[in-house]
């Protein structure tokens, strides 16, 4: 059963601003403070949409990846003021190996923000926004989504039907290949035969006419509003307040110190409350919820 | 006066020289309900496709197609300009109240909008990958506004019972509910003609029925004009207020349903239509009688009662009792899933074929019947339980011997089976298979071709041929690999009743050659007159199995019509042949 989803019912256009600008900050920021943010938001958001199990498979996986990929920036980049042992005449070095594990992090939480992103932006959230620019391409995506899936299955059936014939039933690479290759020759046929009829439909119900409209599904609500103001002030903050240089952090040649000045405070600040709200939004409506039900 | 009014009309398609419409009139009056049947390619497609401007083939028409916009309360729509005035065609009214138009000169628009069209292929008329957006295609089209569109919708959605499914995707949806929404799609325009091109062919019979019964509400509760092409009558015929009989290109007889059940008999007994009638008109015809035809069961068990004594009430069944012979397929206890954490599609199913008998398995849509033909046929593995072919377990047979000469699946689209572009080429292929050398290969080709008569088209793309025809060369396909053992998945879906007597004769000779068949289908008529056994499927495994007369005479509601005209009156007569052979027994009530 899907769980009760809260943030998913805003509007395409504030959900895209949000992950827009979600995605920009994680990518483009090293500093332990920011991408512990990023990612305990992250996986955190995941969690609420995805469940508990799927976000403990997915942890299991990415945990060892994560040390994975932070192990292999020092031994190949010996820069850094500290060195900690020596691997073949190599100096194995501290700075090294914190900038490995903070951009083992950083790709995490980009990787878990597109999770969510996948989650919450369905196709057709996306097609209506790119849809508003090029109203052709929101009716070209939809249809090039329904012909992938009837390619698939058709794909399927065909090949079930030759190997039912005994077609190159040999498991070797080639016969493979070549099957692979009538089945897909006769799939090109059929898919330009059926789009025949599919036209037929398109034109049969006015497809051409001039003045095409395009309908969809979403609602702007004042909360819409308030959300994006939301939205704009907090990753607005962040971002200007990081392109000012404020909340800046290095490891190289030596790790410098986390700065608590106002300005990195405040960006600290804007950019929790700009991730975690995701959260406690979910967080909310579970509890409102599971409280609504506990009256019924 | 006609909402449409078809007059002399004749047709050739370019290039050819035969037409394919010649001579037809027809008038159809507003909020009937008008059925056309006929033999496929006797031009009852043509005839519709000509109605709807934007799907009118190319060719050379004659004579005229009217329509009559005024007639339904056209004032509430924004009028196009093209609607002409054909002062000489219309009589009645004086020329500014006239709305005739000729099909071809209508308005883009108001063709759009009048004239709804629906076509056969469920899937093949779907264009977006969402069913609220397959929904809305029609009217973004015509550019109404967001706010107009989603009333529309809203309505028609209430109306058609989509509402559970308006966020699905279109490739979720089950056949009949794919079919459901391109109907609504164009309902949505507010047709003031409706026109289906077989629109159930492609569906199973539960489904085929809710979608006529869904056509009947419409004609009904909105007195929509609907124009109809189909070919599975039982559910139609009685409902029609019109039945236009087509043949060669012309039409052979027009009138009520009894009229032509009964004309139909005295123009022509021997007419291929005549097999996709009605159960209950096909027995008054068979017993030659008088009087009022029966259209319906009901009415067909109220002539039975009214016309005959009970004397006679059982036919003997002379059918092999086949349980003494080899298995040629075995399954024990099979257990199947798809996917690991997906639910067991088959779920402890246990089931043997003998050698040389017809088996018949019926049963409800997603039962798992098509999975077991996947696992009888080697393209499945069962997780747990064993499956015999002769005997031997069916991983043993390697190397495709289980395909040679033993084991041949036809599936339930024929169009799966070819992959070159002309039919001899993709016959050549099964004859490789059987290491034939060519000219050899090609003789037993010609032999079986022509045995199904076929023979004219193996110079043809395969997707080319007719729905009958594609299926007996893939039926051809299959025999070329000399099987001992027939599968066939759905083998009467979308073809007409004559293609499917000429299937049960086909399969009857192959019968007689010693091969053993399976039949998996939705089709209790034609198990009844082919099975030597039939097995009911439920819920992954075989609940019931027993002879055919037995087996429908056991059942109440999931039988034959000839057994429901029938059932009181006599024991086990579960085809219409069998039930007239018991009435032409007993004498005649006075």
């Amino acid at each position: 059963m899907k769980s009760v989803r809260a943030f998913e019912t805003y509007h395409p256009l504030t959900l895209f601003a949000f992950f827009a600008c979600a995605l920009v900050i994680c990518m483009f920021t090293l500093h332990p403070v920011l991408l512990a943010v990023c990612y305990l938001s992250g996986v955190g958001f995941y969690g609420m949409l995805a469940g508990r199990r799927k976000l403990a498979a997915s942890l299991a996986r990415s945990i060892p990846l994560t040390v994975l990929i932070a192990a292999v920036n020092p031994l190949f980049v010996h820069r850094g003021e500290t060195p900690l042992f020596f691997l073949n005449d190599n100096a194995v070095t501290l700075e090294a190996i914190l900038y490995g594990a903070a951009a083992a992090v950083m790709l995490m939480s980009v990787f878990y923000w597109f999770k969510c992103y996948n989650e919450v932006m369905t196709s057709d959230k996306f097609i209506y926004l790119f849809g508003r620019v090029l109203p052709k391409l929101s009716l070209i995506l939809s249809m090039a989504l329904r012909f992938v899936s009837r390619f698939k299955r058709q794909y399927r059936e065909i090949d079930d039907a030759q190997r039912a014939m005994g077609m190159y039933a040999s498991k070797s690479l080639t016969d493979r290949l070549r099957s692979a290759f009538r089945v897909f020759s006769a799939l090109i046929t059929w898919s330009l035969e059926n789009s025949i009829e599919t036209a037929d439909s398109m034109r049969a119900r006015g497809y051409g006419l001039r003045g095409r409209t395009s309908y969809n599904n979403f609602f702007w609500r004042r909360r819409d509003g308030f959300m994006l103001a939301f939205i704009v002030l907090t990753a607005g903050a962040v971002i200007a307040l990081l392109s000012a240089g404020r909340a800046g952090f290095g490891y190289y040649p030596t790790v410098t110190p986390i700065g608590f000045s106002v300005y990195d405070l405040l960006c600290y600040g804007a950019l929790t409350v700009l991730l975690f709200m995701t959260v406690l939004l979910e967080m909310k409506e579970a509890v409102r919820w599971r409280y609504s039900l506990s009256k019924i | 006066m006609a909402i449409l009014s078809i007059q002399n009309l004749s047709f050739t398609y370019n290039g050819a020289n035969r037409k394919a419409l010649s001579g037809v009139n027809l008038e159809v009056e507003k909020g009937q309900f008008v059925v056309v049947c006929g033999e496929s390619g006797c031009g009852k497609s043509t005839l519709l496709r000509l109605v709807k401007k934007q799907l009118a083939p190319k060719g050379k028409r004659e004579g005229s197609i009217l329509y009559n916009a005024q007639l339904e309360g056209a004032g509430n729509r924004e009028q196009g300009t093209g609607i002409g005035c054909h002062s000489e065609q219309s009589e009645e009214g004086p020329s500014f109240h006239c709305a005739l138009t000729d099909v071809e000169d209508m308005d883009e628009r108001v063709a759009v909008t009048d004239i709804g069209f629906v076509m056969q292929n469920p899937d093949n008329q779907i264009v977006t990958d969402k069913v609220w957006h397959e929904l809305a295609f029609g009217l973004e089209a015509l550019g109404e506004k967001p706010d107009v569109i989603r009333k529309r919708i809203a309505e028609i959605c209430g109306f058609f019972g989509i509402t559970d499914w308006y966020h699905k995707n279109t490739s979720e949806l089950s056949g009949g509910q794919k079919q459901l929404l391109n109907l609504a799609a164009v309902m949505l325009m507010q047709p003031n003609i409706l026109i289906l091109d077989e629109p159930s062919g492609q569906l199973d019979p539960v489904a085929a029925t809710e979608f006529i019964a869904t056509l009947l509400k419409i004609n009904r509760e909105l007195g929509l004009t609907i124009l109809l092409v189909e070919h599975r009558l039982e559910d139609v015929f009685p409902l029609a207020d019109k039945v236009v009989l087509m043949n060669k290109a012309e039409i052979l007889l027009c009138g009520s349903p009894r009229e032509v059940g009964l004309k139909l008999k005295e123009t022509d007994p021997q007419h291929k239509m005549r097999l996709g009638l009605p159960a209950a008109v096909r027995l008054f015809n068979l017993l030659g009688a008088a009087g009022e035809c029966p259209l319906t069961v009901k009415e067909g068990r109220d002539f039975l009662e009214r016309t005959y004594m009970p004397e006679h009430t059982e036919i003997s069944e002379e059918r092999p009792d086949g349980k003494n012979r080899a298995a040629a397929l075995e399954i024990q206890d099979g257990f199947f899933r798809y996917a690991r954490n997906a639910p067991d599609i088959l779920k402890g199913l246990s089931l043997k074929v003998y050698e040389n008998e017809t088996l018949c398995v019926l049963g409800g849509n997603g039962a798992g019947k098509t999975t077991m033909l996947k696992i009888l046929s080697g393209v499945k593995r069962v997780h747990q339980g064993a499956v015999r072919v002769w005997g031997k377990k069916i991983k043993d047979y390697t190397g495709g011997s289980l395909y040679r000469e033993n084991v041949a699946l036809l599936p339930q689209n024929p169009q799966s089976v070819f992959v070159k572009d002309k039919l001899i080429d993709d016959l050549r292929e099964a004859t490789a298979l059987m290491s034939l050398k060519r000219e050899a290969g090609d003789a037993e080709i010609r032999a079986l071709c022509d045995g199904l008569g076929i023979g004219s088209l193996l110079e043809s793309h395969p997707y080319d041929l007719s729905g009958g025809e594609q299926q007996k060369a893939a039926l051809v396909k299959m025999l070329l690999l000399r099987p001992r053992i027939l599968l066939l998945d759905e083998p009467t879906k979308g073809i007409d009743a004559y293609s499917k007597t000429v299937l049960s004769d086909i399969l009857k000779r192959l019968k007689a050659e010693g091969k053993t068949i399976v039949i998996v289908t939705h089709d209790v008529e034609f198990a009844a007159q082919n099975a030597d056994r039939c097995a009911m499927f439920f819920d992954g495994r075989i609940v019931s199995e027993d002879a055919p007369a037995a087996f429908f005479a056991g059942n109440t509601f999931y039988t034959t019509a000839a057994y429901r005209i029938s059932r009181g009156f006599y024991k086990n007569a579960v085809t219409v042949e069998a039930v007239a052979e018991l009435c032409g027994r007993n004498p005649k009530k006075l």
